[in-house]
């Protein structure tokens, strides 16, 4: 816990003035994250008692298996975001890194270098997008909504708009274990994205690259000013979403066993959903990949429980939608006035 | 016209907490129309938090609002301008892509009788405005074309056209140079004359005897007592705020100017705002830099802390250091305060520790892995050394009063062990008794070796502190002296009009 809290100094539990420094360190408070957590027990709560399923380890593991592409590319996002921008590319690079998967298994590559391919040319696609940001210096609304459509547009050129069936191909079979094999009960794919999330929460908390994305954020200028090569962080975090992109294209092919050449529109508004239901500010310099993780959780248990009951998957963006607009929304009001109510009581009893 | 019994609000026994801190306890106090009352007191002693209840921004815990004898709850910002309790902040907050006239009627657009804007009456009626107010600008112009200062005079030509009643200027004169101080304190003093309250913030105490009848003083929230300007001595104010007498203001220092630290040869910007300049600091010594706003003294910080492009030589320590960007400031060792605190220097949304530990970008970690630890005790010790009084070091620092945020900025870059410090204005904003720490903590730096250059607009502080002074005027420097015995006038005319006195006065 004290690991994943990314953002522990900014939770709402402040400890007192006089409080012993050496005892002031982060604690088991859920912090800001705390409205969106209920909310999610409460839900699982609701659904163990009227779908009995829904508790069932088999569900269980499939509503982590089904989320694991919007969670890679919503920790991607989140990178983008805590960094002060945004990433309009990401589920086009998805779509195009999965058919670049698609393209090497059918044609017969060996299995580590259809691995590496998406991930490359994940790879590949941040550092242009990072390059023509920081160095041509073009805006990066004007360079990810270019690559948002040229991206998704490749995805559909290189097999002339249909899907590639992977099923078979003689590289493919690691990349099906992959997603879909399990250590015992444990699928890897929930160890992968578990592995991820730490790495991530790590890089965030712990490391001065971390540290300085927050600054930038924050306020870039200041983070200027004080040595932070501002346009090179730009930079690396285009090359950790497009590692995400590539990495989310090849959970989406072993899931599939094919690499879909069009795009799933709803994905790119569904990650950047978590990443705000998490507690991720748009605005930068705040938030953290447990909030990311805790934000794809709840949507994906919200979609489960809607197919559980039957409930037609068009309501699905209703539903996302409203979450979102509550979640950030309380989370508005308590920054403005019920944290500081509350906290006015206490000092005026203390 | 003034009525001296009905004051035009009351304030009686107002509260206010913030998390961890309680920002006002029990504070009464009247404004009177047609009086310039003064609030003062040190940073964080609840004047921005009184003066925000006041004007709706924030509601008080406990106590209770009279305007003109009947109680009143100002709930919202929109409802204290309804009762003509206007307020001006060193924030400006107009729209810079519009006009003048589009400024001044923001909100409030005259309009023909079909409902769209009378454009003709808007710039006719503000042109009035303006005229009154004797502020000579064009209502067509775009703001941002408009200098800091004229900006700050349309800031209030707008809170007066809405008929204010109440005008709250907090630290509103804090980025101003002397000479538009001086303009915005007349305007301020012919509101006064017209029957206009005004409750003035100012940490400038030459500003408080020169327009305020009155001084309320708070500390810690409390209110220390409010006494009579302009009879009451600048001491016995002092000793209200910061409850001490500050004696030995500026420090001294026992040093002897060395080694030649920083060496700038040719030093200009290309667009002509610094024009080619040359000049030595030595270790242990103290540049000042003095100049108007727009003088260029600005620019030959931001220059040296790499914030803007420029061309010539800087040498530090004997080293030519090329420096194209603040990186390469910050790594050949120039420690680069900017003038813009909110905009420059601090991570608004971040924790004083993060704020604080910019300090160590890169040199506190291995192998890109912060030392946690290390840098939290760091950082604690650094919070006590340079005194920054906050609830703790993890709350966020846009929580604290503008002298802490600067003690934390200023903290951070001597904690850096830079050789060179390129301070500009670098007590903006902060209360005497935390002038005098920045001072003492200054001194303490150019004991031990470092070399200073102070750019600022507070000539006193200049004077104080400085061993030479440069005068900037128009871009290049126009005299420099040995500040031994010199004295404001004789700057104040360099920087003014580029030449030294020549009669004798
Ligand atoms: N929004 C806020 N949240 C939490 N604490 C606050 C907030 N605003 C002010 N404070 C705290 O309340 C106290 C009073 O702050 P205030 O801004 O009124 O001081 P000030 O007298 O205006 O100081 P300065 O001279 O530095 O402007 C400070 O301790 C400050 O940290
Ligand atoms: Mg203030």
């Amino acid at each position: 816990m004290t690991l994943l809290d990314s953002d522990p100094t900014l939770s709402a539990e402040t400890p007192p003035a006089d409080a012993a420094p050496a005892r002031r360190r982060p604690r088991l408070s859920l912090g800001r994250f705390t409205g969106v957590v209920v909310a999610l027990l409460a839900v699982c709560v609701y659904l163990a008692l009227t779908q009995p399923v829904f508790l069932s380890w088999g569900n269980i593991t499939n509503i982590v298996a089904s989320n694991s592409v919007i969670l890679l590319l919503a920790l991607g996002a989140t990178f983008v975001i805590i960094g002060g921008g945004f990433d309009l590319s990401s589920a086009s690079a998805l779509s195009a890194t999965g058919m670049v998967l698609g393209l090497a298994l059918q044609a017969g590559m060996p299995a580590w270098v259809a691995i590496a391919s998406p991930i490359l040319a994940g790879l590949v696609i941040g550092l242009v997008q990072g390059v023509l940001i920081s160095y041509v210096k073009i805006s990066m609304i004007v360079v990810t909504l270019g690559f948002m459509s040229i991206l998704a547009s490749f995805a559909l050129i290189v097999n002339k708009g249909a899907t590639i069936s992977v099923y078979g191909a003689p590289g493919f079979d690691p990349v099906y274990q992959f997603v879909n094999g399990t250590v015992g009960p444990v699928p890897v794919l929930m160890i992968f994205d578990a592995v991820v999330l730490l790495a991530a929460a790590f890089v965030l908390r712990y490391t001065a690259f971390g540290r300085s994305l927050f600054a930038m954020g924050s306020n870039p200028e200041a983070a200027r000013l004080n040595g932070i090569n501002t346009a090179m962080m730009v930079l690396f975090v285009f090359l950790i979403a497009g590692l995400a992109a590539g990495l989310a294209g090849l959970v989406s092919v072993g899931r599939l066993t094919g690499a879909a050449a069009a795009s799933d529109p709803t994905l790119l508004m569904t990650a950047i959903a978590a990443v705000l239901i998490g507690g991720t500010a748009f605005t930068g310099g705040e938030g953290g990949v447990l909030g990311t993780m805790i934000g794809v959780l709840f949507l994906g248990v919200i979609q489960n429980g809607m197919t559980l009951s039957e409930i037609p998957a068009f309501w699905q963006g209703t539903v996302n939608g409203a979450i979102l607009i509550l979640a950030v929304g309380i989370g508005v009001l308590r920054d403005r006035g019920i944290r500081l109510r509350r906290r006015a009581i206490t000092t005026r009893v203390g | 016209m003034t009525d001296s019994t009905a004051p035009f609000i009351r304030l009686t026994g107002i509260s206010k907490s913030f998390p961890g801190v309680r920002a006002l306890d029990d504070v009464s106090l009247d404004i009177r129309a047609g009086e310039v009352h003064s609030l003062t007191g040190e940073n964080g002693s609840g004047k921005s938090t009184l003066a925000k209840i006041v004007n709706g921004t924030h509601q008080p815990d406990a106590g209770t609002v009279e305007i003109d004898g009947v109680p009143t709850v100002i709930t919202k910002p929109s409802t204290a301008l309804a009762l003509g309790i206007v307020s001006i902040s060193q924030e400006l907050t107009l729209a810079p892509t519009l006009s003048v006239a589009e400024n001044i009627f923001i909100g409030r657009m005259p309009r023909t009788r079909w409902g769209t804007v009378d454009w003709d009456r808007c710039v006719r009626e503000a042109q009035a405005i303006l005229d009154d107010l004797r502020v000579h600008v064009n209502p067509r112009t775009a703001v941002r074309d408009l200098s800091l200062e004229l900006q700050q005079e349309i800031e209030i030509a707008r809170a007066i056209s809405t008929n204010a009643r109440l005008l709250i200027l907090d630290e509103a004169t804090s980025s101003l140079s002397e000479a538009a101080t001086d303009r915005l304190l007349e305007i301020v003093e012919e509101q006064r004359d017209r029957g206009v309250g005004v409750l003035m913030i100012s940490h400038r105490m030459p500003e408080l005897y020169r327009s305020c009848s009155v001084a309320s003083v708070l500390r810690d929230g409390r209110l220390m007592g409010t006494v009579p300007l302009p009879q009451t001595p600048e001491d016995a104010l002092v000793r209200l705020m910061v409850g001490r007498d500050l004696d030995d203001y500026f420090g001294s220092r026992d040093v002897t100017p060395e080694a030649v630290a920083l060496k700038v040869t040719d030093l200009h910007t290309l667009d002509g705002a610094l024009l080619p300049t040359s000049f030595e600091v030595r270790r242990g010594e103290i540049l000042g830099v003095a100049g108007l706003v727009g003088s260029g003294k600005a620019e030959l910080g931001m220059a040296l802390g790499g914030a803007i492009p420029s061309a010539g030589t800087i040498e530090v320590g004997g080293r030519e250091a090329a420096i194209t960007n603040p990186r390469q400031a910050v790594d050949s060792g120039i420690g680069y305060v900017p003038d813009d605190r909110k905009g420059q220097a601090i991570l608004p949304n971040r924790s004083v520790a993060e704020n604080f530990a910019l300090a160590w970008r890169g040199t506190l970690s291995r192998l890109g892995v912060l030392r946690v630890r290390e840098e939290a005790t760091l950082v604690r010790d650094g919070m006590r050394r340079y005194g920054v009084v906050a609830a703790n070091e993890n709350v966020r620092i846009s929580t604290l009063s503008g002298g802490n945020q600067q003690k934390v900025v200023l903290g951070r870059t001597f904690a850096r062990g830079c050789t060179v410090f390129v301070l500009s204005e670098p007590t903006r904003g902060i209360d005497v008794g935390s002038k005098s720490q920045v001072y003492a903590l200054l001194q303490e730096q150019v004991a031990a070796g470092a070399a200073v250059v102070l750019i600022s607009s507070e000539l006193p502080e200049i004077l104080g502190l400085a061993d030479r002074v440069l005068v900037f005027h128009r871009g290049g420097v126009h005299a420099e002296f040995d500040a031994e015995g010199l004295d404001e006038e004789t700057v104040a005319a360099v920087a003014v009009s580029g030449r030294p006195q020549t009669a004798a006065a």
